[in-house]
């Protein structure tokens, strides 16, 4: 058999005229409780995305109890004044509707999906929740139970192993950041359902909290719908909670968790950065895309394409909490997984890809790709109302204007291959990350110790 | 493996990974949204066998590209296991004229969005590009299927089956229970069915692939008459048409796929198939495997209400009774692999809560499931199952991906898309009668394989032994 198909070829073809596309611009109102609303209409998008913020950071978590915050948020949806825990899933559940509750270091976040038809309905049930929760003894004692059960499950996973190592690692101990979001096995226990009330008393109102929502609103009154559900949540005014500094230790230093087994080594490289409001975000978002965005990215191109290491390596930055001035900080890492083996020329390869971009830069054809890649998505990243709600949310959390995301394509397109260098290699310096490696110490340590990029200590997993 | 409260997922559902890709995404994947009604497709079929469905839908400028291959790992023969999927890797290694990694340079250069997946039963590729990209993806695609082997080599086959066995490590071998779905799929289909083995495959078979292994693997299956490609979205379908026309129409078209073993089986096992794994794994747990009617059928449509009552959710019988009243279990779900070839798989996944046996939780699990055979779901159960079932519908034919995805299922898997477009209406239409029948033909104790884990490792007794926890870096 021929190798060749006689099929007949044809030159790539060229692009056609492309067609406009802008990311959505919200409305933006407050209802007379002082609640802000953030409304935006995506015609066809049937099931309509609502994203509710509330301003209770887990820095505002009491002494010794980290988790109040995600238990308050699981417990949003046990019960309310009308409804037990039981109805109160099963309501939802009628609506065809879900509901995500998550507290994370900006606050707790309430993500709602409906289909439209059913929108009032669920609109109903989560003002509920938020007006009027039972946080009944009986309930909360069973979400404690829950969490501490799950522990156990994340700490056998070793990319939220890792993920937990590095916190610990990168910030100082009295810092919240440092300590797991949800909470640990200690203060997780000392949780109970005056705790959390007192939580709920105390962070959790209307005027300091939004609502984003995003989807087909053809025929939908939202005004009315919003003034009879959101509306009728009742709270005080409050005082701005201040943000507090963040400081992090980045000195070159490797920690291997210890996985006697483990067939692979987790990698967690990382240290903190400027947040969205730092004039360097857009160039360092290309040049992280360049250094290890995607397959074809250097990280890959080296550890996947040639090597075949991994599944995949990525590098990202994400931001872990904004303030009003401008001061938040923002994660930036690169993960994956390596075969065990492997580790060592793995980590190699890693800091020599890091050392050739700080010594030769990014080529302008790369920036290009990079940048038709992040601008070009944009249309098909943002087809569903749940994404355009997420990003809208992210904003407001993050303290952005509601044009952020529009202006940041804009920036994107502007910028230049020097910029977009100097902003990865100012992310990643090679003496600066810290690397956490989740893998069979007996078997990586050495290997690790010879590269040379830090102190190799080695703690047990549990 | 099932995660608890996991932030982008809502539901306690088992995720089954029974489907392998070729690309690991980080990004946030959002889950999609509505617009079936009024939607409408298009057939069409080229003078090489290569079935066409088209969708117009202009609300955003953007099209999918999507195309099955009507092969995956029920075709593999013993000693090949795996062979698919690693394929489905060599599909984006080249092909006459794109060089190594062009597919995604191209395609993520044009602002376009790719990947590879492969399952039991089919392989597919798709790309979502900005609208005025869309020739290029079909470009791209026909490229492939008509000259790939002209740049398959040694090098990429070697590079491909070390990232393939990384995979395996990442998801399966390095995760507790990642070998869950591999250990129960082989005990609910028997040795030599060709659904015993998972599309993951085995490491040695991995190893023993050869090139012209793929090689012929390419000759036998990817010809355009054993495939079908969907485009959604924002297009003009007749320059679509001549598109596909002018870059697979000469793809010449090949004979002789053998048709896959049969897997057939009985209805019902007839014996609880059963194995206790003894591993270093966090909580003791209780999976299972119920023989459930094919896809495609309304009985098998029945039996995904009668699961989601029991295990769909947050309301569901299951996670009350376990989750909410006897507080025995950390999550307790139920999800369903849909399969035609053989019978589909309702699954079962319940890790215990702290010191709690397995067969306290089993006992229970067989109460609830005796009473539901018994008595049925109530009319509020039905509603609550199918208006979840609906909005799962809305979110898959909400984005223009997942809509060629869905035409792609229904015109390979049964022969006629436009059945992609009435699957929710038919799922409203089945009767609490139709739902109790199945749970009591195969919610049973001799229809089902059951996997029981019990820790090796002592478990952590005290809570200053766990005094740290996950976090999540991304």
């Amino acid at each position: 058999m021929t190798e060749l198909a006689p099929m007949e070829f044809h030159p790539q073809p060229q692009a056609g005229e492309p067609k406009p596309w802008a990311f959505p611009a919200p409305g933006r109102g407050t209802l007379p409780n002082g609640l802000t609303v953030l409304r935006c209409d995506r015609p066809g998008q049937q099931v309509v995305a609502v994203e509710v913020l509330l301003h209770a950071p887990l820095d505002a978590e009491p002494a010794g109890l980290d988790g109040v915050a995600t238990i308050m948020a699981r417990a949003f949806s046990e019960g309310t004044d009308k409804h037990s825990a039981e109805e109160f899933a099963a309501e939802l559940e009628r609506c065809g509707a879900t509901l995500d509750s998550h507290a994370d270091h900006p606050g707790v976040r309430l993500s709602l999906e409906v289909p439209a038809s059913r929108l009032a309905k669920a609109l109903g049930l989560i003002a509920d929740a938020l007006r009027a929760p039972a946080f009944a003894d009986s309930e909360v004692e069973r979400l404690v139970r829950n969490r501490l059960d799950e522990i156990p499950h994340e700490l056998a996973n070793p990319g939220r192993r890792a993920a937990m190592e590095l916190s610990k690692e990168l910030f100082p101990a009295d810092s919240r950041m440092s300590r797991p979001r949800q909470g640990t096995a200690e203060t997780v226990a000392n949780i109970d359902a005056a705790a959390v009330r007192a939580f709920y008393e105390k962070h959790v109102r209307p005027a300091t909290a939004t609502a984003v929502v995003v989807g087909d609103l053809t025929g939908l009154d939202l005004d009315a719908l919003l003034a009879d559900t959101l509306g009728a949540w009742t709270g005080s005014a409050a005082e701005p909670r201040p943000v507090p500094p963040v400081t992090a230790d980045d000195t070159g230093r490797v920690v291997i968790v210890d996985r006697p087994g483990a067939v692979q080594t987790q990698l967690l490289i990382g240290r903190t950065g400027p947040d969205r409001h730092d004039r360097v975000w857009p160039a360092q978002v290309l040049g992280t895309y360049c250094l290890g965005g995607t397959l074809t990215s250097r990280l890959d191109r080296v550890l996947r394409e040639e090597k075949g290491y991994t599944y995949g390596v990525r590098a990202f930055g994400q931001v872990l909490r904004s303030a009003p001035d401008g001061t938040g900080t923002a994660m930036l890492a690169i993960s994956g997984s390596v075969d065990t083996p492997n580790t060592g020329p793995a980590l190699d390869d890693l800091w020599t890809v890091l050392r050739t971009l700080a010594a030769e830069g990014l080529t302008d054809a790369e920036r290009d790709v990079a940048v038709q890649n992040l601008v070009g998505v944009a249309p098909l990243r943002y087809e569903t109302a749940a994404a355009v709600a997420s990003t809208l949310a992210d904003q407001v959390e993050q303290y952005l204007p509601d044009d952020y995301q529009a202006t940041l394509y804009r920036q994107l397109a502007a910028t230049g291959t020097v910029e977009a260098t100097a902003a990865v290699v100012n992310a990643f310096p090679v003496d600066r990350l810290v690397t956490v490696l989740v893998g069979d110490a007996a078997k990586i340590k050495e290997p690790v110790e010879a590269l040379g990029i830090g102190e190799v200590t080695v703690v047990a997993a549990e | 493996m099932a995660r608890f409260r996991p932030v982008n997922q809502h539901s306690e559902s088992v995720q089954v990974s029974a489907i392998e890709g070729t690309y690991m995404p980080m990004g946030h994947t959002a889950t999609a949204e509505a617009g079936s009604g009024g939607l409408t497709a298009t057939e069409h079929r080229l003078a090489n066998g290569l079935r066409v469905v088209l969708s117009e839908d202009h609300l955003t400028p953007v099209a999918a590209v999507c195309l099955w291959y009507d092969v995956g790992s029920r075709h593999e023969v013993k000693g090949r296991t795996g062979l698919a999927h690693l394929f489905e890797h060599l599909m984006f290694q080249g092909s006459a004229q794109v060089k190594g990694n062009g597919h995604f340079e191209l395609v993520q250069g044009a602002g376009g969005s790719l990947n590879g997946t492969t399952s039991f039963e089919r392989t597919n590729y798709f790309e979502t590009m900005p609208a005025h990209q869309l020739e290029l993806a079909l470009w791209l695609e026909a490229d492939r299927m008509g000259s790939l082997l002209a740049a398959l080599d040694e090098e990429s086959m070697e590079n491909q089956r070390d990232v393939v066995k990384n995979e395996r490590r990442q998801r399966y071998d390095n995760v507790p229970y990642g070998t869950a779905f591999e250990k129960l799929t082989a005990l609910a289909y028997p040795e030599g069915h060709p659904y015993h083995h998972t599309p993951i495959g085995s490491m040695a078979d991995l190893d023993a692939a050869t090139l012209e292994d793929a090689r012929a693997f390419f000759r036998t299956y990817y010809a355009p008459n054993n495939a079908v490609l969907s485009v959604v979205g924002d297009i003009d379908p007749e320059r679509t048409l001549a598109w596909i026309e002018k870059y697979f129409g000469s793809i010449p078209s090949h004979d002789g796929k053998p048709a896959p073993r049969d897997g057939t089986l009985p209805d019902v096992i007839g014996q609880e198939l059963r194995e206790v794994v003894e591993e270093e794994v966090p909580a003791r747990a209780l999976m299972a495997a119920y023989r459930l009617p094919h896809d495609g059928t309304r009985a098998c449509d029945a039996a995904d209400l009668a699961l989601t009552v029991l295990g769909g959710g947050e309301s569901s019988r299951l996670y009350n009774r376990l989750v909410r009243r006897d507080r025995t279990a950390v999550g307790a779900g139920f999800g369903l692999l849909r399969l035609v070839g053989a019978p589909s798989l309702g699954w079962l996944d319940v890790k215990t809560s702290g010191d709690v046996e397995v067969p306290v939780v089993e006992a229970a699990i067989d109460e609830e499931l005796a009473r539901f055979a018994e008595e049925g779901p109530t009319a509020e159960e039905m509603e609550r199952a199918q208006a979840q079932l609906e909005r799962e519908w809305l979110d898959r034919l909400g984005t223009v991906a997942g809509r060629a995805d869905e035409l792609c299922r229904y015109a390979v898997l049964f022969g006629d898309p436009q059945l992609a477009l009435s699957a929710v209406g038919r799922i409203l239409e089945v009767t609490a009668e139709e739902v109790q029948e199945v749970a009591k033909a195969r919610l049973r104790p001799d229809n089902r394989a059951v996997l029981v884990y019990e820790p090796t490792a002592p478990q952590a007794a005290d809570a200053d032994a766990t005094d740290e926890t996950e976090e999540e870096a991304k």
